[in-house]
């Protein structure tokens, strides 16, 4: 069996469990929703208010409602088995993992960029920064899916995952964090975004380079 | 056999420090520069804080508030050398599989922690009278409350492994992905910081007196001796721990409860 029938099987494997158990994409869905209604709660409802915050807002709830799908990555394979199989390849593991982790990008993304300029409209975001910031979480996600899974890989065996890896993962999301929003605040001052989201994207780029290898090595100890 | 056996000792034998990797040969030397450290740390600090105190002029600026500098600019730097320190034991560990190096890892993380809590504490403290607020979203301030967390990190993740060697290998593995993060979370905090806020509240732009700079400097050595020795009493405390089943233990060899 080659790499690329290996990864492309593990690819699909992934997306055909999230089309199948849609609660597992349309939950943090949900959570999201509901994060992005309470800020209002919050701190009152003048629209001038809101526009300020709506970009950390909704970003940040992005980023947490990915988060809440990490700790998940890597247990019910343990669980079931099939995270042997993986192991026991003779595939390169961090190729393997890097298609799981593309699969798990797609389908978190997507639907998370998607309803990011829908719940925009709660904080009275011009359009053109709610599609920035729908950019700004579609690279995002994916950049936070990478480094959570050298944690996640990491706590498969450990007590008290969940909380744990938020813990180790936010601070290292700290840099996308600060490009993804700052592009769209960006706009909102009448500014071009490129910079930010260029660096954001190079912050990804990086991460896809280092975290399936550091994910493998991480794999490779907790299941020692 | 026996000859490769000869020749294999032959080659370590001229790097008589390999012999310090067992845990049994660095127990008593780690003993040896912890008392060295201590008296260290006690007479520079001493020596350093009188300077600084009654020797030192009070700041045309700031008043006698500056002179928190004495403690926290020299915690500042201590939280990001014992860093360094820890991440360097964690490859160390990870590329040779020696027990001891992990020790040290564990055995510095805590007073990492606590220099980063030291310098976030006395730069609020600082920070009130001169700022006028306890916490401003400095982009250093930002990057040691960042550094803080990922000490927190480290300590969470190795407690909580059952088995000692896998949580050892994994907090190191953090550890290393905390160390090459460091210098982009840095960066991209002060990108942050240029572009939320013009130049934040800066302490006088006039470089340092000497009398200043002598107590500060023999505050930093303090504090060095002070991190040594800790991290080597709390590595004698781990090596008493984890070995507790061995034969070098148990027949009192340079053991003093």
């Amino acid at each position: 069996m080659s790499l690329t029938v290996a990864a492309r099987a593990v690819f699909v494997r992934e997306l055909t469990l999230f089309a199948r158990r849609k609660s597992d994409w349309a939950n943090p869905l949900v959570f999201f929703l509901i994060v992005c209604s309470l800020f209002p709660f919050a701190i009152g409802s003048e629209s001038e208010k809101l526009k300020l915050i709506g970009v950390g807002a909704v970003f940040v709830g992005a980023l947490l409602a990915a988060m809440l799908t990490l700790p998940r990555l890597f247990d019910e394979d343990a669980k079931d088995g099939s995270l042997q199989h993986i192991l026991l390849s003779r595939e390169p593991l961090a190729a393997l993992i890097l298609a799981r982790l593309a699969a798990v990008s797609v389908a978190l993304a997507l639907p998370l960029a998607i309803a990011t300029p829908v719940f925009s409209l709660f904080y009275a975001l011009p359009t053109d920064v709610a599609l920035t910031l729908a950019v700004s979480v579609f690279i995002a996600v994916p950049t936070l899916v990478l480094i959570g899974a050298i944690a996640s890989a990491l706590l498969v065996s450990a007590r008290g995952g969940a909380i744990l890896t938020a813990v180790l993962v936010l601070p290292l999301t700290i840099p996308t964090l600060i490009f993804g929003a700052g592009a769209a605040l960006k706009v909102l001052f009448g500014q071009s975004p490129a910079a930010e989201l260029a660096l954001q994207a190079a912050y990804l780029l990086f991460a896809l380079a280092l975290c399936p290898l550091a994910a493998a090595a991480a794999l490779r100890i907790s299941t020692d | 056999m026996a000859r490769t056996e000869q020749q294999s000792n032959d080659r370590f034998a001229g790097r008589w420090f390999w012999r310090f990797a067992s845990p049994a040969q660095f127990y008593p030397v780690a003993g040896m520069i912890e008392k060295i450290c201590w008296g260290l740390a006690l007479v520079l600090a001493a020596v350093g804080l009188y300077i600084g105190f009654f020797r030192a002029p009070t700041d045309a600026t700031q008043g006698e508030v500056y002179r928190v500098i004495y403690i926290h600019v020299p915690a500042a730097w201590m939280a990001m050398i014992v860093y360094l320190a820890m991440a360097f034991w964690c490859a160390i560990g990870l590329a040779f599989g020696t027990r001891l190096s992990f020790m040290m890892s564990h055995a510095l993380a805590p007073t990492g922690a606590i220099m980063a809590a030291v310098a976030l504490w006395t730069g609020a403290l600082w920070g009130r009278p001169t700022w006028g607020t306890y916490w401003v979203w400095d982009a250093r301030l930002t990057s040691t409350l960042i550094l803080l967390f990922l000490y927190i990190g480290y300590i969470a993740l190795a407690a909580a492994f059952d088995d000692k060697k896998k949580g050892d290998r994994a907090s190191a593995l953090i550890a290393l992905v905390g160390a090459v993060n460091v210098p982009i979370i840095y960066f991209s905090v002060q990108w942050w910081n240029t572009l939320h806020q013009g130049a934040s509240v800066r302490p006088g732009s006039s470089s340092m007196a000497t009398v200043m700079l002598t107590a500060m400097m023999i505050m930093t050595f303090a504090f060095w001796a002070y991190c040594v020795a800790v991290a080597m009493n709390r590595v004698r405390t781990q090596i008493i721990e984890r070995e507790r089943g061995a034969q070098w233990l148990g027949s009192g060899k340079g053991i003093k409860p």
